[in-house]
């Protein structure tokens, strides 16, 4: 998606970071495993989020090293495939589809090439990923269609506009008992927050070349950005008060940086426009 | 009964002092105050009555039997105002029932819109998770019904920001910006490999 959801490293213990890293990497490589070696490409924090989110609460996780597919010298801390894992990495090649379709659609023919290359690589994963998830399938392309109406109508509500993607998100949660309430509102918050996010980060982009933004919808060509940051701010405060109601084992103290720390500084980057810097940075290595 | 101090998140020989502060804590936590209005409202209420008979469970234990500290003992406000109007005092029962669709529907067969109707239509959107559509509704419904606190309070709680974070987390809400972007990078390295 956008990568927008990130733990703030230097608050983490080493501990959390281990557990980060393995999640990442197990992400990684359950990706690889499940829909072969162009899937790692879609790996990305924000499904990494998703994962720890959905593993069943654990007191404490098991250290498992594996070989990197990337570089085969380096043992890396890497989480084995669980079912948090795995629908983690179903949902991000489903969702990876149906952004692609979406990006063939709003380029021409010319401009829409390297879409439609990757889109034709996608595919048998796809249709894996889609006969695992038919239910987050469906939900995914309804409501992205929906996204792609009232972007096209120019819908002048930022939230029911964010609405749409929020809802995508949510479907991600599981469908019954009090965890999936919780999970649900956290996860339909976190998808409103990266929807109004991006649209404030893509705001001067949208404009200069016509496209629909829906910030600009709401508050005119300059944005509101008092404004803004105080919706983004009770989206944040209703995550960590749904966050609150549930346990989450060892893995509390890494969502809670990523949820009290790294969303909060993202936010102010994008904000004050650092965010393009820091998003170009390569992840895991010391380059800047 | 589960254990009442793991419900506290405490050890069993856990000083006095350290048990106060952990259910300080936890209330401080749940408290309804970080959930008006919100539709996990009952989730945490019923997280605050557990802590408190965990806490009132280890209290007397301690005490032998015949002690009592007082816990703490707030409503969650669940929109117990009525109405005098019949449509709207069943939207209010609607949304607390979490049936928006309906209350929806009933709100847009009105055509006299008057304060109220904005201020439900606002509740509405903000169970929604539509917080800016609230925030805009709120306005509306105090600009016609200025004295009204309960729509003042309503549109108060879409003003904040912050609510409860665990201990060591509000530390970096007052960073600089070179500060910012120096954290930001830390995230991205590898550090101390």
């Amino acid at each position: 998606m956008f990568g927008y959801v990130r733990p703030v490293r230097a608050e983490l213990k080493c501990r959390d970071f281990d557990l980060y890293r393995a999640t990442y990497c197990g992400l990684c490589r359950c990706l690889r495993r499940r829909y072969g070696l162009l899937a790692p490409m879609f790996l990305n924090y924000d499904f990494t989020f998703l994962a720890l989110l959905l593993w069943p609460p654990e007191t404490d996780f098991p250290t498992c090293y594996g070989r990197c597919q990337a570089n085969p010298l380096r043992k890396e801390p890497m989480c084995l495939d669980s079912p948090a894992l795995e629908q983690a990495a179903d949902e991000s090649i489903i969702l990876a589809w149906w952004k692609l379709n979406d990006n063939v659609q709003d380029n021409g023919l010319l401009r829409g090439f390297p879409y439609r290359a990757l889109l034709a690589g996608l595919y048998p994963a796809y249709r894996k990923a889609a006969r695992l998830r038919p239910a987050f399938d469906r939900t995914a392309q309804q409501n992205l269609q929906a996204l792609a109406q009232l972007e096209a109508e120019g819908c002048p509500s930022m939230d029911r506009a964010a609405d749409a993607f929020a809802k995508l998100l949510q479907a991600a949660a599981p469908q019954e008992g009090t965890r999936s309430r919780v999970l649900s509102q956290l996860l339909y918050h976190l998808g409103r927050w990266i929807y109004l996010l991006d649209a404030r980060d893509d705001l001067a982009e949208d404009l200069s070349v016509g496209r629909y933004n829906a910030v600009a919808a709401r508050f005119g060509p300059e944005g509101d950005d008092a404004c803004l940051r105080l919706t983004l701010d009770q989206s944040l405060r209703l995550m960590g008060a749904a966050f609150q109601l549930e346990d989450f084992g060892c893995r509390t103290a890494v969502l809670e940086n990523i949820l009290y720390l790294g969303l909060p500084l993202v936010q102010r980057a994008v904000f004050d426009g650092t965010w393009s810097e820091i998003k170009k940075q390569k992840i895991w290595s010391n380059r800047r | 009964m589960k254990d009442p101090y793991s419900t506290l998140g405490v050890s069993p020989d856990a000083s006095d002092d350290e048990i106060k502060k952990a259910y300080r804590n936890l209330a401080r936590k749940y408290h309804p105050d970080n959930y008006q209005n919100n539709p996990l409202a009952d989730l945490a209420e019923e997280k605050m009555k557990e802590i408190n008979e965990a806490y009132d469970t280890i209290t007397k234990q301690r005490a032998g039997g015949g002690g009592y500290q007082q816990t703490f003992s707030g409503g969650y406000p669940s929109q117990s105002r009525t109405s005098s109007n019949p449509t709207y005092a069943r939207v209010r029962n609607l949304i607390n029932a979490g049936d928006l669709g309906t209350a929806e529907r009933l709100l847009d067969e009105v055509y006299q819109r008057n304060g109220e109707w904005y201020f439900l239509t606002g509740s509405i959107a903000y169970q929604k998770g539509w917080l800016d559509e609230a925030a805009q509704n709120y306005v509306k419904a105090i600009n016609m019904d200025p004295n009204n606190m309960e729509y003042r309070q309503a549109y108060a709680m879409t003003q904040q920001s912050g609510g409860y974070r665990p201990m060591g987390y509000n530390s970096m809400s007052t960073m600089d910006c070179c500060t910012t972007m120096l954290c930001l990078n830390c995230l991205c390295g590898r550090g101390c490999y």
